[in-house]
């Protein structure tokens, strides 16, 4: 990006405010998904917690069932051009919600009591919701477009509950796996908004 | 470590469960990794819940709360249910609003019969078995309380140094079913927690606190049992106490008797040794003196002029001695009987 200096043109003035506008949005942006890295490592250490050990356990290593739609950052994300960063980041931000809500409803039944767990994991579907907009939109202003057919959020959810309904093991084991993907993709976000954010390389 | 060839195996001696998604039964390969898992649920059939209580607020509801079983833990999700009908006919209903006043509580709202008996048990239930309490049998006009008594207002009485005037309105939700009712009060002293009880208030709104410490300031709360619903006979269960209401008694030069019971208005203070020998003097002046005309009120009324003419005394002593003060005192009576 680039700016003109010292000039009364109202032109000039004009192409300099959606600049200093389009900055202001990634900055905001990205302190969004600084904090909501914080939230997601507490959601996930909140959710080890309450499915007993060996969850939580150093050296627990367990299954990584698919997850219908989404999936981990690919080895090769960081190398890609930013915008196909983001776009892939807005893409899995807006699988996350209704999977959150499938892990949610799942916990109601086996952890009736853990009420802070409940909460956070229905706060994390609605700022995973209000993330990936923003990234959305941050991507609209750099005219960049958002990318090409995602799988619909629906049909990864109906896919995941179906799996949920199962036995309860099983159960721990997907939702543990739903939290460590919402880690893995706001914290990517947050890094691959830090990028374009001022200081940042781009 | 297994081999192979197993195909099941008996785990004993097992705690409860921890957290109430179960334990987790995790099957490990040779280089750790999880091949299988299953969730154990270990705990105990419940026991039979017991010390049912119910009340109802105003004839209007019924809330009722128990205790759990024995023991109580089940470390198993463990399902309690009230359940109700009436003891002559009906079907049993299922209570529906829990955790009203405690986890082991539930509230009926509506639509409760009068002058009829129900019959009210709880159910537990939980994965291991069920366990039924006794049956609690009762009429809702038998187990009536009620709200506090609201405007509860207290006042000193003139220049009465040990004494404080408590009034209070009867609870309005009964007022058309109220034929009477028992109240309590009860006061402490400010800085203390030990309250004062005074038990034999029935059916008035008004009461006086007598043989106080002067200058002191007094906390009162009042307390209501709708006794006497549709002309029962039959106690009620006391409401809550009201919020408590402070004042003070005037200020004196002498130390106050620290303590006494509520005289009713218009009638004869029943305790304080002061009142008792002052009680005893007015018999006997009566009989040897013919001072027919001395009572208590008249006493009241000294006292009350004993506290002024102090109160002048002390004012003239800071300023300088005054002759219509020491006339005055000439007047007074001794300040001990």
């Amino acid at each position: 990006m680039s700016r003109r200096e010292g000039s009364l043109d109202p032109q000039a003035d004009s192409s300099v405010s959606p600049l200093l506008h389009l900055e202001a949005k990634i900055q905001q942006t990205h302190s969004l998904a600084r904090l909501l890295t914080k939230y997601a490592e507490q959601l996930l250490q909140e959710y080890v917690q309450h499915q007993g050990d060996p969850f939580g356990l150093p050296g627990f290593s367990p299954p990584r069932p698919p997850v219908a739609g989404l999936s981990a950052p690919a080895p090769g994300h960081a190398g890609l051009p930013v915008p196909e960063r983001l776009r892939l980041d807005a893409a899995a931000l807006a699988v996350l919600p209704p999977l959150l809500d499938v892990v949610r409803r799942r916990q109601a039944e086996l952890n009736p009591r853990a009420a802070r767990l409940l909460r956070r994991l229905e706060d994390s579907a609605r700022q995973a919701r209000a993330l990936g907009a923003a990234v959305e939109a941050v991507l609209g202003a750099l005219g960049a477009e958002t990318g090409g057919p995602r799988p619909e959020p629906a049909a990864a959810a109906a896919a995941i509950a179906a799996a949920a309904t199962g036995g309860v093991f099983p159960a721990k084991v997907l939702g543990l796996r739903v939290c460590s993907l919402y880690l893995e993709w706001v914290s990517r976000t947050e890094a691959d908004l830090g990028q374009l954010a001022p200081g940042g390389p781009a | 470590m297994l081999n192979a060839s197993t195909l099941a195996l008996a785990l004993a001696n097992l705690n409860g469960s921890r957290q109430q998604s179960g334990d987790n039964l995790v099957c490990h390969a040779r280089d750790g990794s999880i091949l299988a898992g299953s969730c154990l649920y270990v705990g105990l059939p419940p026991e039979k819940p017991f010390n049912i209580s119910c009340w109802s607020k105003n004839m209007k509801d019924l809330t009722c709360r128990w205790t759990p079983g024995a023991h109580g833990e089940t470390f198993l999700h463990t399902n309690y249910s009230l359940k109700y009908k009436l003891r002559w006919y009906g079907q049993d209903n299922t209570c529906e609003e829990y955790h009203t006043v405690g986890p082991h509580s539930c509230h009926i709202p509506k639509d409760l019969a009068l002058f009829t008996p129900y019959e009210i048990w709880v159910e537990a239930t939980n994965r291991l078995g069920s366990a039924r309490s006794d049956v609690l049998t009762l009429d809702i006009l038998d187990v009536v309380t009620t709200d506090p008594p609201p405007d509860v207002h207290v006042s000193r009485v003139g220049g009465l140094e040990d004494q404080l005037s408590v009034r209070w309105v009867s609870p309005p939700a009964l007022k058309d079913f109220l034929f009477q009712a028992k109240y309590q009060i009860r006061y402490r002293v400010e800085d203390s927690v030990d309250w004062k009880v005074v038990d034999d208030v029935s059916n008035q709104t008004s009461c006086r606190l007598a043989g106080l410490k002067p200058g002191t300031v007094y906390f009162v709360q009042v307390r209501c049992n709708p006794f006497g619903i549709y002309g029962s006979k039959k106690a009620g269960i006391w409401s809550e106490w009201s919020h408590p209401t402070a004042a003070s008694t005037p200020r004196s030069e002498r130390p106050g008797p620290g303590g006494g019971a509520c005289e009713p208005r218009g009638s004869e203070p029943s305790s304080g040794p002061v009142r008792r020998e002052l009680k005893q003097f007015l018999g006997w002046l009566k009989k040897h003196a013919y001072c027919s005309n001395l009572s208590f009120r008249l006493y009241d009324q000294w006292r009350a002029w004993m506290q002024k003419s102090h109160k002048t005394r002390n004012q003239h002593r800071t300023r300088g001695s005054c002759p219509r003060a020491e006339g005055a005192r000439r007047e007074v009576l001794p300040d001990k009987l």
